[in-house]
């Protein structure tokens, strides 16, 4: 019998996905033959520099942190430790409302922010023309271009770009320094990111694009108001931090951890999030679309740092989405 | 000094998105032909800092400079340079 796909031995990528060869001989793919992994001491130098950044963040406005909070695992997780380890930060975390996250999700962020003392903040846009935008998102084809694709669904893509471009809206805005975000070490590279005004710019443009080619007509709602980034504009600098590229990422671990601090289980069904009831649509529109499991690349990432173990990963990949849910959430997009 | 164009596509190739079939030209958009996106571009300077022991500043990562192959190649000979 003819052998259709090859598995990658070492991650979960698989060649049946577009894009994804599986090499015969050492039977890797090829972002696992590339592979090499962070140094202790390279680990040792971030760790150093977070430190020397949140220990003493430059006096500039209100908050010292605007941190991304889903109300998930991950980032409760990171605000209880991040206000633990650096207990003098003034944070604000911002919940964003896509109109479709759980009500425990609101209740773990909420209780997250009483117990770290930061201040809550709900961020809402027009929900009507939100779920237009997700359904445009779900109707888009290749919209995002390339290595985004592998990095998200078109519908998470289109969220975490609003997320993004809010964000660092506010930290301009409030003229805080840093911007935190609980992605994991499958979700990122790049332990800081420094926002120069071009690099904003050209993060602006980019999504604008995006969001044109889904056939969004009223972009400017989801982009960094363009006043606070033209020439001329503000001065001081924004520095992204990821620390879960610095800190072990151990998610085990961590929902021990929020549990023991009061955090529930929403018990989505869902493998891949625990605060969103979109998610598992949007992974299996994007399967639908492309062949690509918008979370395999990210988890398969995971796998080969050593932050997961194989088969847990392969079991996350498995979808499951009840016919029931699915056809709510059509009903909720006019899908 | 050799030239950096070759050292960019091995680099995009390696990083998986870009393959052997991509008729990539020196001119180019790399970011709206989704050949990197925010988080390669990062990895990218990472990449030719180290190789090429240069600093790149913030200020010079724009899409004048940083969108294509071209543009990245002159920008390093330019800081390789002084
Ligand atoms: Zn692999």
């Amino acid at each position: 019998m003819a052998k259709t796909s090859d598995t990658c031995r070492k991650c979960v990528l698989d060649s049946a996905t577009p894009g994804i060869s599986i090499n015969e001989d050492t039977g890797l793919c090829q972002f696992c033959e590339h592979f090499t992994s962070l140094s202790q001491e390279k680990i040792k130098e971030y760790g150093t520099r977070m430190d020397s950044l949140l220990k003493s963040p430059p006096e500039n406005g209100k908050y010292d942190v605007i941190f991304a909070l889903s109300g998930g695992v991950d980032s409760s997780y990171m605000l209880h430790r991040i206000k633990r380890e650096y207990p003098h930060l003034k944070i604000l975390a911002v919940q964003f409302d896509n109109g479709f996250i759980s009500d425990t999700a609101l209740e773990n962020a909420q209780k997250f922010c009483a117990l770290t003392k930061s201040t809550y903040m709900r961020l809402s846009l027009d929900q009507e023309a939100l779920q237009v935008t997700f359904s445009k998102a779900a109707n888009s084809f290749n919209a995002y271009p390339g290595a985004a694709k592998y990095r998200a669904s078109d519908i998470c893509n289109t969220c975490i770009s609003i997320i993004k471009q809010k964000i660092i809206e506010l930290a301009i805005q409030t003229k805080a320094p840093f911007i935190i975000f609980a992605f994991s070490p499958g979700q990122t590279d790049a332990p800081f990111v420094t926002l120069s005004k071009p690099i904003l710019v050209w993060m602006r443009k980019l999504f604008d694009q995006n969001l044109k080619a889904m056939g969004v007509t009223d972009r400017e709602p989801y982009l960094i108001d363009a006043h606070l980034i033209q020439p001329g504009s503000y001065e001081h600098e924004v520095v992204i931090i990821h620390p879960f590229l610095i800190w072990n990422y151990d998610k085990t671990q961590f929902k021990k951890e929020c549990i023991q601090q009061g955090w529930i289980d929403p018990n989505l069904k869902d493998q891949n999030s625990s605060n969103c009831l979109l998610n598992a649509f949007a992974i299996k529109n994007h399967l639908d679309k492309y062949h690509i499991h918008s979370y395999a690349y990210d988890l398969a990432s995971l796998v080969r740092q050593g932050y997961m173990k194989r088969e847990d990963a392969l079991k996350k990949l498995t979808i499951q989405i009840s016919d029931a849910s699915n056809e709510e959430i059509k009903r909720k997009l006019k899908l | 000094m050799e030239e950096p164009r070759k050292d960019i596509l091995d680099f995009l190739k390696k990083q998986g998105f870009l393959n052997e079939k991509t008729r990539l030209q020196d001119n180019d958009s790399l970011s709206e032909t989704g050949v990197i996106d925010s988080i390669t571009l990062l990895q990218l300077i990472d990449f030719l800092e180290e190789k090429y022991k240069v600093q790149i500043p913030v200020e010079m990562i724009t899409p004048e400079n940083f969108d294509t192959l071209a543009g990245i190649s002159q920008s390093v000979i330019k800081l390789k340079n002084g």
